[in-house]
């Protein structure tokens, strides 16, 4: 299980890779889905995410759909960095 | 208004180094994409381009070109702007009057230099000799200074559809009266910051590009050059005519920075727009070179376009698939393709397709044909929906 | 004949207004970068991703385009580098990272067509959309767009505008190349400089323009762009210029200068300032610094002087007390790019 540290600094994270203006980590939910509505997020961010994982966390992801089913929400995203993290 | 003449062309890319050898390869359906021989990237020996297999020092040593901080986007247009002039027959007088005008068009300029960029820009140099020659405008003026020009010098950057947009803009300066003739192009240069621009995007093509087949991939990035030399019919007299710009149109798709709207409003405004300022209808069109970039989206979006603006499609093909994708030489290369299928009365083959797009069922060109030709549409969309069309016609 | 109707700026002063500017912002470190307004009308999600020459482009764009009185028939921008910043901040990358996996966002913002494109979009405009980007020419090539686009569709209207911003990285470029000062000099004292280099500076200037001239704030005469080196080629292109575009009887009350406090520049200035030496003389680029689209805000601040006639004290050279009726800018860029702009009230 992915403990609320990982994804508080995931949150962070997000918030500074994507520029989130006037956005905290209390602002988005672990279960929100980060390409609806409300974030308002789209295929570059997308890019952007991988990007994250990859230099945050050493995680490759070369299949655009392996990142479809990892990119959902923050629970998803912080426990495939649990299993899957190389630093 | 009077009719605006093509008396000159000149362009080099993968395929060739002049008009003839480029037409000769797409007579052949030859492609000219590979790995990369000459530019150092990490994708050297992975991802495919469109490479001009002409060194810097090759290029330098054809045209003389002593100066220091001269770029390989300026090497190639020099190629091509120096062919297109020579076939012209203008004299040195001429260019360098106040009546000819230099419009060019590129969109990475001397940042194909980007290790060096990086250096300057970080300021851990004490500067390097490409110092003046890094931003965009810097291959149009350069150019300016060789030749002496003292007309209007432009430089455009509406991404993949910037030198169309220089061709449009030079034969208006002379409709207006502004210039006599105008010399209009573009030229773009293989760089890092493109190859890896478009690799973040996760548009380039792991493998050959196949422009309008249902499996393609992305594009592959090319480079290359091209100029035509405009002018005024009555100022032609005497002149070979290579062809008659009919007439262009520019149009914003206004709906993402790196994609086309679903409907492709844009390519639709600029394809039957450049048919309404060129006087034609739609089945008066005899082939479209494609913008066909091979991306999921493109291509899918400018075959709905085509549907819309067109009662019957006619022969189209992108050659892309054989020069890869130019960027800002795009729309100046495939306008000289388009004069070459006037001048020749025949029309090139696309390469590398397979099976028709399940929703559009369009099959491109797919063999060299000799008939008649008349007017040839050719189309440049880029991103930041920057759109253009436009029309060339035998004489 | 081009009709300008309304103007907006981004500028290095909190509000570029003649009427109302008796301070003047000073530069630090040979640089005067703009006040950024809180931009109104651009969504966040949209603003996050832009880079300073976007933000300033379309935010000082935009509130002109909600509140026209006319349908857009198009977009055309005048911008020698755009998102100079975005640009090396993906170049960075590229190298830092040696190839890898990069992120898209400031590779698209630096493409200088992003400010007209992002217009585009943000106000579902689908007509005639262009980047110029001529280095010291690219807004006096897009106002001859606009200048060709209205003589064929003289019922169209068209958003016009320069756009250039000033990064650590372009500075460090044009720095390298001796473009900039290398001692510390004010902005308030520039024009006394007796040095190589002027201040570097950013900002953005909009207009929306027709053909139409009734309630217009000014009108554009003429317009003549020139590629040379040589200060004698520029006074008589101007003598030419004059005769040409002045009737019998007209003159020119200001002459709105584009002196730089560059050593190397001062004789083209002389030189016009020679052939109109009944014109008062006015300077502009201590408040704007000195960078390749800075005509735009010459052309702001034209707009401005015909409207109120009011003329701040440290922007007067030559003062000849006239009623300002017809200026004539005159900007030259990195000795080469010149330009002739002639603005008169309507």
């Amino acid at each position: 299980m992915a403990n609320e540290e990982l994804k508080h600094t995931l949150k962070e994270q997000i918030i500074k890779y994507l520029n989130l203006l006037e956005k905290t980590p209390a602002d988005i939910k672990d279960d929100q889905v980060l390409f609806g509505e409300e974030l308002g997020l789209d295929s570059i961010d997308s890019v952007e995410l991988i990007v994250l994982l990859e230099r945050e966390y050493g995680i490759k992801i070369k299949d655009p759909k392996e990142g479809r089913k990892v990119l959902v929400d923050v629970n998803t995203m912080a426990e495939y960095i649990v299993e899957n993290r190389t630093r | 208004m009077s009719r605006i003449v093509v008396t000159g062309i000149g362009v080099i890319t993968a395929l060739g180094d002049s008009a003839a050898a480029n037409r000769e390869a797409l007579k052949k359906g030859q492609c000219g994409i590979s790995f990369l021989d000459l530019f150092p990237s990490r994708y050297a020996e992975t991802l495919r381009f469109g490479e001009v297999k002409v060194s810097n020092d090759q290029l330098r040593q054809k045209f003389n070109v002593l100066d220091k901080g001269v770029t390989r986007t300026s090497l190639l247009a020099i190629h091509a702007f120096e062919e297109a002039t020579k076939n012209s027959g203008l004299s040195n007088e001429q260019l360098t009057s106040y009546d000819t005008a230099l419009i060019g068009a590129t969109t990475v300029g001397g940042m194909c230099l980007t290790d060096e960029l990086y250096h300057d820009a970080n300021n851990d140099t004490q500067g390097s000799e490409y110092i003046s020659s890094y931003d965009i405008g810097s291959v149009n003026l350069y150019m300016q200074q060789r030749y002496g020009i003292k007309g209007i010098g432009n430089t455009i950057n509406t991404a993949c559809s910037s030198s169309a947009n220089a061709i449009m803009y030079g034969a208006r300066l002379i409709q207006h009266g502004l210039a006599k003739r105008a010399i209009v192009g573009g030229s773009d240069s293989l760089a890092k910051f493109t190859i890896n621009g478009f690799n973040s995007l996760q548009i380039l093509s792991p493998e050959i590009c196949r422009p309008f087949d249902a499996s393609r991939q992305g594009l592959n990035l090319g480079e290359g050059a091209a100029f035509l030399v405009l002018e005024k019919e009555e100022d032609a007299i005497g002149k070979k005519i290579y062809a008659i710009f009919s007439g262009g149109c520019n149009a914003s798709d206004a709906f993402h920075p790196s994609s086309l709207s679903d409907e492709g409003n844009g390519p639709y405004l600029t394809m039957s727009g450049a048919m309404q300022v060129a006087g034609v209808t739609n089945d008066q069109i005899d082939f479209v070179n494609a913008h066909g970039t091979a991306t999921v989206n493109n291509d899918e979006v400018e075959s709905k376009a085509m549907l819309r603006v067109f009662t019957k499609v006619p022969a189209f093909a992108s050659t892309k698939s054989n020069t890869g994708h130019t960027l800002g030489g795009s729309g100046a290369i495939e306008a000289v393709y388009s004069i070459l299928s006037i001048e020749h009365q025949e029309l090139y083959p696309s390469l590398h397709f397979e099976t028709a797009i399940e929703s559009t069922g369009l099959t491109p060109l797919l063999a060299y044909v000799q008939q008649p030709v008349q007017h040839v549409m050719s189309n440049s969309f880029g991103f930041g929906g920057n759109c253009s069309s436009l029309i060339f016609s035998k004489a | 004949m081009i009709y300008i109707h309304q103007i907006a700026s981004v500028s290095p002063q909190r509000e570029l207004l003649v009427a109302s500017m008796d301070e003047v912002n000073e530069s630090a470190n040979n640089v005067l970068k703009v006040v950024e307004p809180k931009y109104e009308g651009i969504p966040l999600s949209v603003l996050r991703r832009m880079g300073k020459a976007v933000r300033m482009g379309v935010g000082g764009a935009l509130p002109l385009i909600h509140h026209l009185a006319f349908p857009l028939n198009g977009i055309v921008i005048g911008t020698a580098n755009g998102g100079m910043e975005d640009c090396i901040k993906f170049l960075n990358q590229v190298i830092e990272f040696e190839e890898g996996t990069l992120t898209p966002t400031n590779f698209v913002q630096s493409t200088p067509n992003a400010i007209a494109s992002q217009l585009s979009m943000l106000s579902a405009n689908q007509g005639y959309n262009i980047t110029h980007v001529n280095r010291g020419l690219a807004f006096e090539n897009a106002l001859l767009d606009v200048w060709m686009l209205l003589k064929e569709n003289s019922n169209h209207t068209y958003l016009l505008g320069g756009v250039e911003e000033i990064s650590s990285y372009n500075y460090s470029i044009d720095y390298l190349a001796d473009w900039f000062k290398k001692e510390e000099t004010s902005n308030k004292v520039m024009y006394d400089s007796q040095t190589e280099g002027t201040l570097s500076g950013e900002g953005s200037a909009m207009f929306i323009v027709n053909a139409i001239p009734s309630n217009a704030v000014a009108k554009i005469d003429a317009l003549k762009l020139m590629h040379t080196s040589d200060a004698a080629e520029i006074a008589k292109q101007l003598k030419y210029f004059l005769k040409e575009h002045l009737a019998e009887g007209e003159t020119v009350d200001l002459l709105l200068s584009g002196e730089n406090g560059d050593i190397r520049s001062r004789h083209f200035f002389e030189a016009a300032e020679g052939l109109l030496n009944n014109s008062s003389v006015a300077r502009f680029k201590h408040l704007t610094g000195d960078f390749a689209t800075a005509s735009a805000l010459a052309l702001n601040l034209a707009c401005q002087l015909i409207q109120t006639n009011a003329l701040p004290a440290h922007m007067i050279k030559i003062d000849h007390m006239k009623e300002v009726k017809k200026i004539l800018i005159y900007n030259q860029h990195k000795l080469v790019q010149h330009s002739f702009i002639l603005v008169s009230k309507p």
